[in-house]
């Protein structure tokens, strides 16, 4: 008797069967694909790290979220990754410090987090991305938008929506233009964070009101944002937008949401958000940052593309598999899986090829349709 | 993009006020929806353009969230109740205003020496009334209560209570004083981050529903 509690998985976690497998081996190969095309590298750090050297790396890492635990070699505390970023980082400031800039590296990997959410209950997310280190440059963010984007369409995900936003935007407006105290900047970003209108007002962010309707379709969107720029602080980050909107325009659909901060905790003057059609939530995220100890300007961006995995999984297709009887030509079976066939050798005559999944039986040399 | 837009309205208080104000805006159930012998809980907009569907409060944060119904309207208690990461509340509608506070029986034993560290609380809102309490150094044990947390104090459940006041009659009704707002409260429209982000006609509802809230303020 088998009891079935016995084998429980802890919350948030989950085994991928075949086909959702499938799904994202397909994936994770076109982005990967995509990354190396364009000149990045791949690199793989480890699983597990000292925590220290994970935080210092960025502010967005809250080391509260990370699985952590007492390393019983060197009694300090090692954490499991909760962003591959942050490693890239610190490969660049270490291991890579004397390679010629900018850099481009890449990666992919599964990362953990202590807690899931109600609305996020995954604690292990896959993880695929690109940094280019060196630069965060108008021409950088294009190049990693766009590149965002391609690897989307060759994941094959459809309706591709990009939205802009400038997550330093608060603090560069409290400066002068709409000034506020340190304690009303973190009050006044929560509530554009939560685009709570009412709030906004009650925490004296009044000013930064017409902000919050400064969003949509990126054409509109910037016009706006450039006429509440009456001081013109704003100006290179709204023509640097215009620019990287001009890369990738007609790739898909670009919205401006310049008081955007979900996500964004560590990125300078440019972040972007990823969307796809049938896609629940973000797929991904992106922007410029500076890595943390060295403080070099890098851009990046991250696809999270479990839920693109949920959204088609159940229609990867099944690739043709072959029979191969008992007393089959090897040579034969050899010469098609060359071509690219997958093939499943009978182990007894009690093997039914449907049963095993197979799509074509070898006769003689040549696949038959079942 | 040919689905219909999914409205949540919450059931109770803030309906009666919230559906004038979705009418202006151009949101208007079919008849059925105020048939109160109707046991349906999706019912369509009059222009066939929208699902309107009526839960409970606390759930229209969820569905939205969730980005299973693309807007709604909600208390801003419940909003910072839940803080979930993937709502926007871009209209104060005005309308539904109230007060959530902390209240302590009228004749609570003033034996106080120095501050409480930790607390018994009774509420319907343990995750804010943690938060809040957490802010004054206090470590708050939550109860959380469905309805009737004005009874707490007086059966030795709780000492304190978090609720929503608007007139206080309750609190006063049963005993209990209030000692301090913890927020304003006012119903908001709420939309799902994503669906804001990609669905062009969720930005023209909350565009319908700003131009409302302004036009009423001038």
């Amino acid at each position: 008797m088998t009891d079935p509690a016995a084998d429980l998985l802890p919350e948030g976690l989950e085994d991928r069967l075949p086909q959702s497998t499938a799904a994202v081996a397909r994936i994770e190969r076109a982005v990967l694909g995509v990354l190396d095309a364009h000149g990045y590298d791949r690199v793989r750090p480890p699983l597990i790290e000292f925590m220290q050297s994970m935080a210092r790396r960025m502010d967005g890492v809250k080391t509260r979220h990370l699985f952590r635990f007492v390393d019983p070699k060197s009694l300090r505390t090692l954490a499991l990754r909760s962003d591959m970023t942050v490693q890239v980082g610190r490969i660049a400031a270490t291991g890579l410090a004397n390679a010629s800039r900018p850099l481009r590296l890449c990666y992919a990997g599964q990362v953990v987090k202590i807690a899931g959410s109600q609305l996020d209950p995954r604690r292990e997310n896959l993880q695929l991305g690109a940094e280019l280190i060196g630069s965060d440059s108008v021409a950088a963010a294009a190049e990693i938008v766009e590149l965002a984007i391609a690897s989307l369409e060759a994941a094959g995900a459809t309706g591709i929506s990009v939205d802009f936003t400038l997550p330093d935007l608060v603090d560069t407006l409290a400066v002068q233009e709409f000034p506020l105290t340190p304690e009303q900047v973190v009050a006044v970003r929560r509530e554009l964070d939560a685009k709570d209108a009412g709030g906004l007002k009650e925490a004296g962010g009044e000013a930064y009101l017409p902000l919050l309707y400064a969003s949509g379709p990126f054409d509109e969107a910037i016009e706006k944002l450039a006429g509440i720029d009456t001081v013109g602080v704003l100006a290179s980050r709204i023509e640097g937008l215009r620019q990287i909107a001009h890369r990738v325009s007609g790739r898909a659909r670009l919205t401006l949401d310049p008081s955007e901060r979900h996500g964004f905790e560590y990125q300078s003057w440019f972040g972007f958000t990823l969307y796809a059609d049938g896609v629940r939530g973000t797929l991904g995220r992106g922007g410029t940052y500076s890595i943390g100890g060295t403080d070099e300007a890098a851009t990046g961006f991250s696809l999270y593309p479990e839920e693109l995995v949920e959204a088609v999984k159940a229609e990867e297709p099944r690739q043709n598999t072959v029979f191969l009887p008992l007393g089959h030509d090897p040579a034969a079976g050899a010469k098609l899986r060359a071509e690219g066939w997958r093939t499943v050798a009978a182990l007894s005559e009690a093997d039914d090829p449907a049963r095993l999944g197979c799509s074509h039986r070898l006769e003689g040399t040549a696949p038959v349709a079942i | 993009m040919t689905t219909a837009l999914t409205f949540a309205v919450p059931k109770g208080r803030i309906l009666d006020e919230a559906l004038p104000v979705m009418a202006r805006a151009g949101v208007v159930p079919e008849s059925a929806f105020n048939d109160k012998g109707n046991r349906a809980l999706s019912f369509a907009t009059e222009d066939g353009a929208m699902r309107i569907i009526r839960v409970r409060a606390f759930d229209v944060a969820t569905f939205v969230a969730f980005g299973a119904a693309h807007a709604g309207i909600v208390g801003s208690d419940v909003i910072e109740e839940f803080n979930y990461s993937e709502l926007y509340a871009p209209v104060d509608l005005d309308i539904g205003h109230c007060r959530l506070s902390v209240a302590e029986p009228k004749d609570a034993s003033v034996y106080s020496p120095g501050n409480a560290s930790h607390l018994r609380v009774a509420t319907k809102y343990p995750n804010l009334t943690s938060r809040w309490f957490e802010r004054q150094g206090i470590q708050a044990e939550c109860v959380k209560l469905n309805g009737a947390m004005e009874l707490a104090p007086s059966l030795g459940l709780s000492l304190r209570i978090v609720d929503l006041v608007s007139s206080g009659r309750t609190l006063a009704d049963n005993g209990l004083v209030e000692t301090d707002v913890i927020m304003p409260v006012s119903a908001r429209l709420i939309v799902n981050r994503a669906a804001l982000k990609t669905d062009a006609r969720v930005a023209q509802l909350v565009e319908r529903f700003r131009a409302l809230s302004e036009s009423e303020a001038a």
